[in-house]
């Protein structure tokens, strides 16, 4: 049985393939901006933030920035709507 | 002896995100003999459209809708689609970033299909799928033979 992620440690655990498939179905969405000629998404997966860039958008992905502290959110402030600073969920594109 | 071409069905799509228009796009252009995609950048515009479509020609095919968008969002724009005369059974599809129980059980209730965005390429490759899985049977059928299946 596959250990249960909790934490930004045990998602760090996990074989690529498995990060991947778990942003997919528990990441929530938080925006997305453009780097260097990069996409870059935020997703909120439970209590830590996954930064995913793209080497070729929603197809390669170049590498992932994992981060529990609240300033990753500061590229997205733009795009989190008054919603969900009143439910405390983050945004669905 | 002349032969008719088949017509192409109708694909309606509205999201206001650029990049996701152009990955749908690229995920239709193998079926573009066959089908024909329409783009919106919203939900109202995609409305508009199905209202002025002629009443003989065929229904479209399926309506995908992203939930988060400006002047009229995918839920909403679902209802709505839903109250029009003869879109009660047009399959529609809600392509969201996220996975949100909430918005998914409503487009269940609205009878629409609901699939994530994918993260990357693997996920990709099966959203046609996943999506004819919410179609109607000839739709399917066309696609596949388009496919050489």
């Amino acid at each position: 049985m596959t250990k249960k992620v909790t934490s930004l440690s045990d998602f760090n655990e996990l074989s690529q393939q498995q990060q991947y498939s778990l942003l997919h179905s528990d990441g929530v969405y938080v925006g997305k901006r453009k780097e260097g000629g990069q996409t870059v998404i935020l997703f909120q997966l439970y209590a830590f933030y996954v930064e995913v860039r793209y080497r070729l958008y929603r197809q390669e992905i170049d590498f992932l920035t994992l981060s529990d502290q609240m300033d990753i959110l500061e590229p997205y402030i733009d795009q989190i709507q008054v919603r969900d600073l009143n439910t405390g969920a983050t945004g669905e594109e | 002896m002349t032969k008719a071409l088949p017509s192409k069905s109708l694909v309606l799509y509205a999201d206001d995100d650029n990049d996701d228009i152009e990955l749908v796009r690229e995920l239709f252009a193998d079926f573009e003999a066959v089908v024909k995609l329409v783009t919106f950048p919203n939900g109202k515009a995609l409305l508009e459209y199905i209202t002025l479509l002629p009443p003989l020609l065929p229904q479209p095919s399926l309506v995908i809708l992203d939930i988060n968008m400006p002047v009229q969002d995918g839920l909403h724009t679902l209802k709505a689609l839903r109250q029009l005369d003869d879109m009660q059974h047009v399959p529609v599809v809600l392509f969201t970033t996220s996975n949100m129980p909430h918005e998914e059980s409503v487009a269940k209730s609205l009878g629409a299909g609901f699939i994530t965005k994918p993260v990357y390429a693997d996920q990709l490759h099966q959203i046609v799928d996943q999506m004819l899985h919410y179609c109607h049977d000839d739709f399917k059928k066309k696609i596949e033979r388009h496919r050489g299946r």
